[in-house]
């Protein structure tokens, strides 16, 4: 995933112009997950809309696989996994249901749906209640078939927009656990969240994000470094709270901010 | 992709057990039970108010001669021996009327002297302000007794016993006639001859024009009522669920998604309507539902298909407006909101085939679903006016098309799942959006236009009409678009001077381009032929040039208009669209839109034809002066010349005029095309991704 200077500006009646992102620029590799720190309303989710081609960007351009996201908004869908505490599931379809459903609408081989089905069914232990209807199901077991509904078409790009919020402690643990195996899998995974507990474990890049601009970027060890602070949590406050640069500073007002190597404006050949 | 997402949605509504049993299978349950217990009702409710015991009491000066009649009356026997037998109980008469007043009597009968009735009547009419009696009501006055019967027309019972009361009264004071002539020795013979009237419409013809005003009306108020089940759910439904955020984020494309929502609102909005229409078919069966007397319908195989191709796009537009709908709400609660103006637009054109005189062959066949509704009417009473019915086909048609395809954008609509409007062009608004709002605006302008030309024509009158339409709305439309939009007058109103040789072409075009519009008219009107009343309408014109000395004549009908309706025709509506259409589209669509504002069938095509001209004209000086010369040339060659009575109104060209002026239009044209300046295209706007001012970078 290549994103360059992506912006939004969204009018609204009672506040004008609204920038919620303003030239976020990032890199994210297959086996990576870049993790979107900040606080509500900094713009994480807008930008993973902009990714997922919910919404249009205002200026900037940002490639998925190859693909424009404005101008191949298909191909890039089909790429992708989006899943969001929005993204709800149909009551009245069964588990099983909604997983074929998703993965003839996301392009995924006829023949080949419903050996993947079975498949997701047995890893995210849907089998008891894959017959059952969503709408009856508890929010544990929604959950589970929201993730195996996001990876149905196997998708090589992930978005997690703050998949846990709402969660209870066993159910959020599940889901980082989730993510993790996918990251081993090699997904190019992209991953909102405000809890910094979260971000610390599971990504491998982590870039700060406030009222639309990527504060800073780097690894965990890379932010300690920089800020000469030991805990995610001080180097957020450092950052959002009290102004501070480092010299992994606004990568989205000059450079690309990356966990890994690599030129500007030129995407790695996808591993395979 | 379409078939799986059409499948799934059917799915889903179908196990909403709630949503089919209240939609569907419960009209099917309550509607006999609600006919019967009506029908019982109704029945019990009539029995009661012919069995009842009538009371009433007599009063007046003429008491006496009231109760005489009365007790005729009661004698002899009813005169509508479907009744049962009515019982007259009479009551003491002291204050009978306030009696009647507070329901204690039913009828209070008063005998008036002349002279009393002439007084009260006097009373009355001063009550009412009306003057009193007047000339007329004084030789009208009876110089007889008057029997007044006082009744509540409120209560079932009193109105019931003043009928029949009634009756009786009058069939005494026939008899009593006639038992004074006798007694005169004049002849009474109960037939002085018959009158009878003979309708020529076959039992076929009279059921078809009777099913004719209710079937649009009740397919669409079936179809609406049967789509919505599935149409508030297809959007605003997923929106309140967060389905559809997880729907978007798929590889299925939006059209794929819209176009499988909107079969799946067709398909149970047909279904809904069979359903029903079987469901009355079966009241009508076991006799449940009354029809009238003879009412037949025989459709012909070929009147059949006819009715579905008509029924299709309306069909198509029905769905596409509810999808529509449920787009723009945000909730279910919005759609219910939103759901009955919207009814309202379906019905109240629909209900135009019921309206006496509407005729297909008028402007009404160029108006969606009106159109049809009276196309419908017209096959069912047998007639195939071919053309106006693709016209009426094509309006709703082509409506369908549109709101097909804005429904398609409101997906891609970022409020949909945002909650903010975000539009590049709205946001940066001015110049930027108005090539989006123009059509709106033209839209808005024809509606006023036909507003006043409805119902304010008279009252304007030519001169009123003129300045009101072509100054009022067209200039100050255009100036306050230009206004709005922050436009620059120069461009918008293409303020430009051309090549000199524009204007000959213009001095020779102008006349040629008159003569060959005359072409145009008369090969419409061999396709459709000018009716009586239109072509009156055509003479009003002259009519009002009698009463206008020549140079108003010319000020009002050819200067006038060729200044402001070039401005906002070839201005900026030229200048509005040409960042979205190449030029020869771009011009026939200016001609178009100008041909519709004249508002007459009949002079729509020479009209396009002439405005398509004239934007060609812009469009190849980059200047709106000759297109204003050749408009006013065009007007006053059309005007003078039938003015000075050098020529009389049904004058025809010779026909070798047509050719020659055909050869010296493409003559001026070959000048214009020579010495052209082109018309100076806006800038498209920035998208989205070059806003920053850098060039994307490629992969």
């Amino acid at each position: 995933m290549w994103v360059e200077g992506l912006t939004k500006t969204f009018y609204d009646e009672s506040r004008g112009e609204v920038h919620a992102v303003d030239g976020v620029s990032f890199q994210c590799h297959p086996g990576e997950v870049l993790g979107l720190l900040g606080a509500n309303g900094a713009g994480k989710t807008t930008t993973m809309r902009m990714l997922s081609t919910i919404l249009r960007p205002s200026a900037g351009t940002a490639h998925l696989m190859g693909h424009d996201v404005v101008a191949e908004p298909e191909e890039v869908r089909a790429n992708l996994g989006f899943y969001s505490a929005s993204t709800a599931l149909y009551p009245r379809l069964t588990a099983r249901e909604t997983l074929e459903f998703f993965a003839r609408v996301n392009r995924y081989p006829p023949e080949r749906v419903a050996a993947r089905v079975e498949e997701l069914v047995h890893r995210f232990s849907i089998t008891e209640f894959q017959n059952a209807r969503v709408e009856k199901l508890s929010s544990g077991m929604k959950q589970k078939v929201s993730i195996a509904r996001t990876v149905v078409h196997d998708p090589p790009v992930l978005i997690f927009d703050e998949p846990t919020v709402g969660l209870d402690v066993i159910n959020a643990l599940e889901m980082q656990e989730v993510v993790r195996a996918l990251r081993d899998e090699g997904k190019t995974i992209i991953f909102s969240t405000h809890i910094m507990s979260e971000a610390e474990k599971l990504c491998d890049t982590i870039a700060i994000i406030n009222a639309g601009h990527i504060l800073a970027s780097g690894s965990l060890e890379d932010h300690r470094r920089a800020t000469g602070k030991h805990y995610l949590e001080d180097i957020f406050v450092y950052y959002v709270r009290d102004g501070g640069t480092s010299s992994l500073g606004r990568p989205d007002a000059g450079g690309v901010a990356s966990g890994a190597d690599g030129p500007i404006g030129v995407l790695p050949a996808p591993e395979s | 992709m379409l078939a799986t997402l059409y499948r799934y949605e059917i799915t889903m509504l179908f196990r909403d057990a709630r949503t089919i049993l209240i939609a569907v299978v419960a009209p099917l349950v309550l509607f006999p039970v609600l006919i019967l217990m009506s029908r019982a009702v109704e029945r019990r409710d009539q029995q009661r108010v012919e069995e009842a015991t009538y009371r009433y009491a007599v009063i007046g000066s003429e008491a006496d001669l009231a109760s005489l009649l009365i007790e005729r009356a009661l004698e002899m026997a009813d005169p509508d021996s479907g009744l049962a037998p009515a019982s007259f109980v009479e009551q003491e008469g002291s204050g009978a009327d306030s009696l009647v007043r507070i329901g204690s009597l039913q009828l209070a009968v008063e005998g008036l002297s002349p002279e009393e009735y002439r007084r009260i009547r006097a009373e009355e009419a001063a009550n009412e302000d009306s003057g009193g009696v007047d000339i007329t009501m004084e030789d009208v006055l009876p110089q007889v007794p008057v029997i007044r019967i006082h009744y509540r027309s409120d209560r079932d019972v009193s109105r019931a016993a003043m009928e029949r009361l009634r009756a009786r009264l009058v069939e005494v004071r026939r008899l009593h006639r006639d038992s004074v002539y006798r007694a005169h020795g004049l002849p009474v013979t109960e037939r002085v001859g018959v009158l009878e009237s003979q309708n020529v419409a076959s039992a076929a013809r009279e059921g078809g024009a009777l099913l004719g005003l209710i079937l649009t009306p009740l397919l669409l108020f079936l179809m609406l009522s049967g789509g919505s089940i599935v149409a508030v759910d297809a959007i605003s439904g997923e929106k309140e669920r967060g389905t559809l955020e997880t729907l978007l984020t798929t590889a299925a494309h939006r059209s794929e998604i819209v176009n499988a929502k909107q079969l799946a609102v067709i398909t149970v909005g047909v279904a809904v309507t069979v359903i029903n229409l079987l469901n009355l078919l079966v009241y009508v069966v076991f006799g449940l539902i009354d029809l009238p007397q003879n009412l037949a319908v025989q459709l012909s195989a070929v009147s059949l298909l006819v009715l579905l191709g008509l029924f299709l796009p309306l069909t198509v537009l029905v769905s596409s407006a509810l999808l529509l709908l449920s787009g723009y709400a945000k909730s279910y609660k919005e759609y219910q909101m939103y759901f009955f103006p919207l009814f309202l637009f379906f019905i109240v054109p629909a209900l135009f085939a019921t309206l006496p005189g509407m005729d297909l062959r008028s402007a009404i066949a160029l108006v969606p679903v009106a159109g049809v509704g009276v196309g419908v009417r017209e096959v069912l009473v047998g007639e195939h006016d071919w053309l106006f019915l693709a016209l009426a086909f094509l309006s709703t048609g082509i409506t369908a098309i549109g709101a097909a395809r804005l429904t398609e954008r409101t997906l891609s609509t970022e409020r949909l799942i945002s909650g903010v409007d975000l539009d590049e062009a709205g946001l940066r608004g001015g110049p930027d959006l108005f090539p989006r709002r123009v059509l709106r605006w033209f839209g808005l302008m024809w509606v006023l236009l036909l507003v006043i030309s409805l119902w304010m024509g008279e009252e304007l009158g030519l001169r009123g009409q003129l300045l009101f339409n072509i100054m009022g709305l067209f200039f100050v439309g255009s100036l306050l678009m230009i206004r709005t939009y922050r436009l620059d007058p120069v461009a918008a109103f293409a303020l430009r001077m051309p090549h000199p040789a524009a204007w000959f072409a213009t001095l020779i075009g102008a006349p040629a381009a008159l003569v060959t519009g005359i072409g145009v008219a008369e090969a419409f009107q061999r396709i459709a032929p000018v009716p009586e009343r239109v072509l009156r309408s055509f003479g009003e014109l002259g009519v009002a040039g009698d009463t206008m000395p020549l140079w108003e004549m010319v000020f009002l009908v050819a200067v006038v208009p060729g200044i402001f309706e070039e401005l906002a025709f070839r201005g900026v509506l030229l200048h509005g669209l040409s960042r979205r259409l190449r030029p020869v589209p771009l011009a026939l669509t200016v001609g178009l839109l100008f041909g519709l504002f004249h508002m007459n069938l009949w002079r729509i095509p020479p009209t396009a034809y002439l405005g398509t001209l004239l934007a060609t004209v812009v469009l190849l000086t980059g200047s709106i002066y000759p297109a204003m010369l050749w408009h006013a040339v065009n007007n006053a060659a059309a005007l003078v010349p039938v003015e000075l009575d050098w020529v009389t109104e049904d004058y025809k060209l010779p026909l070798w005029a047509y050719p020659v002026a055909a050869a010296v239009l493409v003559v001026a044209f070959t000048v214009l095309w020579f010495t052209r300046r082109p018309y100076p295209v806006p800038q498209r706007p920035a998208t989205a991704s070059r806003a920053d001012g850098r060039a994307p970078p490629r992969p």
